[in-house]
Parts: C-alpha cells; sequence; structure tokens
C-alpha cells in the first residue's frame, strides 16, 4: 500500500513535484506515467525514503517515509533508474552483500531463489561488468526482490532494453504485481497500457489524470468522435450527418466518415443511425474512435500546457464549447 | 553492527584485490627498507639505534597514503550511483561511512604490522627502547586513523577521486605544517605566545612527534587523535546527509 498526500519537492527555485495525491494498493501495478522531468524520479526516491520531501506526507506500508524511514526501507524493494550495480561484483556477491546489510535470514538460499525467479541462475558466479543491460537489470531487480518486500518501486525498468528483454520484464512485472503493491514508472505510454492496473498521469510536478486505462479512454470517449462507414459514396454521406442536430464536424478518412459532436455530453451515434437507415444506405460500422493511451495522454498534457500559458483563456474556452 | 560489519567486510575484500593498495604497500615498504637500512648502518655502534624511526616515519608518508586509500570510498559510489541503492537500505549513514572507514584503517593497520619487522631486527641487533617504540606504533596508529578520517571527507565531497586525493594530501599537509606555522608565528613576536601555542597544539606533530614517537603517552594527545576521528566520521556523515537532501 502506497498512500500519497500533498506531497511537494523543492529544490531550491525548482519545484519538481507539486502536491501530488495518489494511492497504489496491494495486488496491483500501479504505474507512474509522464514524460521525461515529469516528477517521476522524485516521488519514486521519497518514497523509497532516500530523500525527504519539502511538505505532505507519504505511507508506504502503513509507515511514514519521513518519520519511519528504516520502517519503511524495510519493507521496499526499489530498481533505481540506470540501474547502479557494482561492477567488480558477481550477481550473487551483490545480493550476498546488500542482504547481509538488511540482515536476510538463510541468505544463500534466498539469494539463490531470487536469482531463479529472475532468471539468471547460470550466471550467478559472473561478474556484473561482464552481463548484458537486460541481464544487469534483472540483477538490479533480484536485489529488489531479495527481502520479500510487500511493496516494490521499479523506476524505468524497461529503459535501454530489445524487445525482447522489454516483453519479458513486462511479463515479470505483472507476474509480480500480483503479490506485491507495485509501482513502476514509464514514460512508455503503450507499455503502461499493457501492464498497469491502474495508471497515474504525471505532467509537470502534478497529476493531471489517474484511473484504469479502460477509465481513462472511456473518460475520454465519452461524447468523443464516432467514425461511421456506409456502403455509399462518402461525399454524399457528408451532407446528411451534418444536417444533424448534435453533429459538430464531419470528416472525412479516406472511406470513412468522422463525426465530431457540437458537445462532449451529446452521443450522436442514434441519430447517425437512424439517418443512414433512412437514407436506404447499408450501416457496416459505427464506433466511437479508438482512443490509447497515447491520445489520452497528448491531450492531458497539452491541456496543462494551455492551463499554464493562460489559463483563463483556456476556462472560458471550455465554456463556450460546453454551452 | 551487522550493517557496518557487512560494509567494513567488502571494503577490506576490495582493498585485498586492489592493485593500488598493493602498490601503497609496495613502494612504502621499499622506501623504509632503504631509508632503515641506511639508517642501522649510521647508526652502527655510534648510538642506539631507535625503534621509532619506522613509525614515525609512516606517519610522515600518511600524507600520500591516506589519501590514496579513502579517495575511492565514497566518490565512487556516489559517482556509479550505487550510493542510491545503499541509502535506500534499511542502515544509517554513519553505519556506512563507519565500515568504510574501519576498512580503510584496517589496511592501514596491517601495513603498520608490516612495518613492525623492523623492530624485530633492532631487537636482534641491539636493546631498543621498548617504552618508545610501544609509544610510537600505538601513536602511529591513531595518527593514521585520525588522517584517513579528515581525509575520507573529501572523499564525500566531490566525486572525482582525483580532487579528493589531491584535497585530502593537502589537508594533512597543512596539519603536518601547524608546527612550521607555530614557529613562525613566535617568531614574529607580535602576537603572545599563546597564538602560537594554539596553532602549534592544532596540528599533528605536536601530539605525536613531540610525545608519542618518543614513549610519552599522555590521553590529551589520544584525546586529540580520537576526536579528530570523531569529529571527521562526524562531518562526513553530514555531507552524504545532506546530498542525499539534495539529490
Amino acid at each position: 500500500m502506497i498512500d500519497v498526500q500533498n506531497l511537494t519537492k523543492r529544490y531550491g527555485e525548482v519545484t519538481a513535484v507539486r502536491g501530488i495525491s495518489f494511492t497504489a494498493s496491494p495486488g496491483q501495478v500501479t504505474g507512474f506515467l509522464g514524460p521525461n522531468g515529469a516528477g517521476k524520479t522524485t516521488t519514486m526516491r521519497i518514497l523509497t525514503g532516500f530523500t525527504p520531501p519539502t511538505s505532505g506526507t507519504a505511507k508506504v506500508a502503513g509507515y511514514d517515509v519521513f518519520d519511519q524511514s528504516m520502517e519503511v526501507r524495510k519493507r521496499v524493494g526499489y530498481l533505481p533508474e540506470n540501474v547502479p550495480l557494482y561492477r567488480d561484483m558477481t550477481a550473487r556477491g551483490y545480493l550476498m552483500y546488500l542482504g547481509e546489510i538488511r540482515g536476510v535470514r538463510n541468505l544463500r538460499r534466498k539469494a539463490d531463489e531470487v536469482l531463479e525467479r529472475v532468471g539468471l541462475a547460470n550466471r550467478a558466479e559472473s561478474r556484473i561488468r561482464t552481463l548484458s543491460k537486460g541481464m544487469r537489470q534483472r540483477v538490479g531487480l533480484a536485489q529488489a526482490l531479495l527481502h520479500d518486500p510487500e511493496v516494490l518501486i521499479l523506476d524505468e525498468p524497461t529503459i535501454g532494453l530489445d524487445p525482447y528483454q522489454v516483453l519479458e520484464l513486462r511479463a515479470l512485472v505483472r507476474e509480480l504485481g500480483r503479490d506485491h503493491t507495485l509501482l513502476f514508472s514509464t514514460h512508455i505510454l503503450s507499455e503502461a497500457e499493457q501492464v498497469c492496473d491502474r495508471v497515474v498521469i504525471i505532467n509537470q510536478g502534478q497529476i493531471v489524470a489517474q484511473g484504469s486505462p479502460a477509465e481513462l479512454r472511456q473518460e475520454l470517449e465519452r461524447g468523443g468522435r464516432v467514425l461511421v462507414r456506409v456502403d455509399a459514396p462518402p461525399a454524399s454521406v457528408v451532407p446528411v450527418l451534418q444536417g444533424l442536430p448534435g453533429a459538430g464536424s464531419v470528416d472525412v478518412q479516406f472511406d470513412n466518415v468522422v463525426v465530431t459532436p457540437s458537445s462532449p455530453d451529446i452521443d450522436p451515434r442514434p441519430e447517425i443511425a437512424r439517418a443512414i437507415v433512412q437514407q436506404g444506405w447499408n450501416l457496416i460500422e459505427l464506433r466511437p474512435v479508438a482512443v490509447n493511451l497515447e491520445e489520452i495522454f497528448l491531450e492531458l498534457t497539452r491541456q496543462e500546457a494551455a492551463q499554464t500559458d493562460d489559463a483563463q483563456a483556456y476556462a472560458t474556452e471550455t465554456e463556450t464549447a460546453a454551452s | 553492527m551487522r550493517a557496518i560489519f557487512a560494509v567494513f567486510k567488502r571494503e577490506v575484500g576490495l582493498y585485498f584485490r586492489s592493485p593500488i593498495a598493493y602498490a601503497i604497500a609496495f613502494a612504502l615498504l621499499l622506501f623504509l627498507g632503504v631509508l632503515f637500512n641506511g639508517y642501522v648502518v649510521q647508526a652502527n655502534s655510534r648510538f642506539p639505534a631507535d625503534p621509532t624511526f619506522a613509525p614515525s616515519l609512516l606517519t610522515f608518508l600518511t600524507f600520500l597514503i591516506a589519501p590514496l586509500l579513502t579517495m575511492r570510498l565514497l566518490a565512487e559510489e556516489s559517482r556509479e550511483g550505487t550510493l542510491e541503492v545503499l541509502m535506500t537500505l534499511p542502515m544509517n549513514e554513519s553505519a556506512f561511512i563507519i565500515g568504510k572507514f574501519l576498512a580503510a584503517w584496517f589496511y592501514y593497520t596491517m601495513l603498520l604490522l608490516v612495518s613492525a619487522i623492523y623492530y624485530l631486527i633492532l631487537t636482534q641487533i641491539g636493546v631498543p627502547d621498548q617504552g618508545a617504540a610501544f609509544g610510537a606504533y600505538f601513536g602511529a596508529w591513531l595518527y593514521g586513523g585520525a588522517v584517513l578520517a579528515v581525509s575520507m571527507i573529501w572523499s564525500a565531497i566531490t566525486e572525482d577521486q582525483v580532487v579528493a586525493a589531491f584535497l585530502g594530501a593537502a589537508t594533512i599537509l597543512v596539519l603536518y605544517l601547524a608546527d612550521v606555522a607555530a614557529i613562525w608565528i613566535a617568531g614574529q613576536g607580535t602576537t603572545s605566545s599563546a597564538t602560537a601555542d594554539f596553532v602549534r597544539e592544532l596540528g599533528l606533530p605536536a601530539h605525536y612527534d613531540a610525545t608519542l614517537a618518543r614513549g610519552i603517552v599522555r590521553a590529551e594527545d589520544i584525546l586529540y587523535f580520537v576526536f579528530m576521528m570523531i569529529g571527521a566520521l562526524f562531518i562526513t556523515t553530514r555531507i552524504v546527509e545532506t546530498r542525499r537532501w539534495r539529490a
């Protein structure tokens, strides 16, 4: 369980994280999604007790990250960005070292177990220097798993891996998410969509949206654009649809017609279906234009930019659009 | 304690596998050996051989040895980013820093013990002053701990090992030259001799060459070295902590 309330982190003049609040539940993969420099790493460093927050609170596994830092650290497994490792140590030696500091019981057996779990059992005695990037990433993950933590925090674990390794790692993250509270950051949208049960989108240190990928999609699809396919030339379809109440603009995309409703609250589909049937055409397809996380993300971060540029103008604009 | 020991064990292992540590040991023993040989020949049947020769020389050379032994300790962890993992383990910064310091001191102690061979040689060819020998070796041990702790501060401040070594050497030399500064201040005759004495007492030679190395074991000298170690380790801990707050 991770519970973040109004967390803020300032570095002198720069505010990296501005009053964010979110929770991550056990048995779920929570994706922390945002462009580079959005404040993901800073937030994770606060959650792992590496750096203290400027204000606000964060509880990890029921303990405050600042006041009960040692308790938090005992219960968190952390894979930092870029996976810093001792290159001269063997994979097992590295785990033994960290395990000794942590006071892990049955350390030798435990180290072999996690190496097995991340698929490195056959490279246990190899020096980390000689391991590939993907293998190093897995040593880092093994280190995070060594003490059976309740909470796992992984900072961009798939960065710099080849596509095959990325797939493997995503599968492992999903699997680990079942019995851990797992917070995982990424700037790759499709990755968040595939791996996460919940997504928290962060931009410029603020949370711009959170929910399951499906919820986020629904939110943006509601009153969104509708794609229409009819077995008639689009040129003759457009005027008909333009005449419908609630149809804002009608565009042609290849053989399809895309209708954007005049207000996001209007679902134009019933009207469109009726009109087409009345014309005696065959309706082949009528569906919302698929919105993926990428579009949601771009949409939200664009809104964010608009707000910071000129919040007033943006507010007026949306009001006008809604009425 | 467990964490201190784990860090200590790893760092000692690194010293015994590091070419730099062996190079230091080799250069030091060669240097001591050559000078010792010359000294014994010179002393031969004219004056009694001084058993404090080797440890005193060793303490002088710490301005080169200590920075080389400590430069890596924190600078490397900080540059490689491995500090981030360690600082999210359930371990205090102080445990980590004490473990590293003890490892450096342990390696230094090994060097000091090897140099005890010169004392053994002297016992074969003459009758060295045992009190002076004890004071000199015990003092050299404390002296080493103090300068290692001081030069370790620089390893926490900078991520660049060369810079850390250079500044460490400079700091130790300043502490070593306090004696010279005191003489200069006294020579000016403008201030009271108390100022000169104060400066002298801040330096290393006043607490080693003038006392321990002559077999005079005084509590104040022991406390000087012990406080220097504790103070330097405390400063190092605070520096690492501050770096973390800014991270």
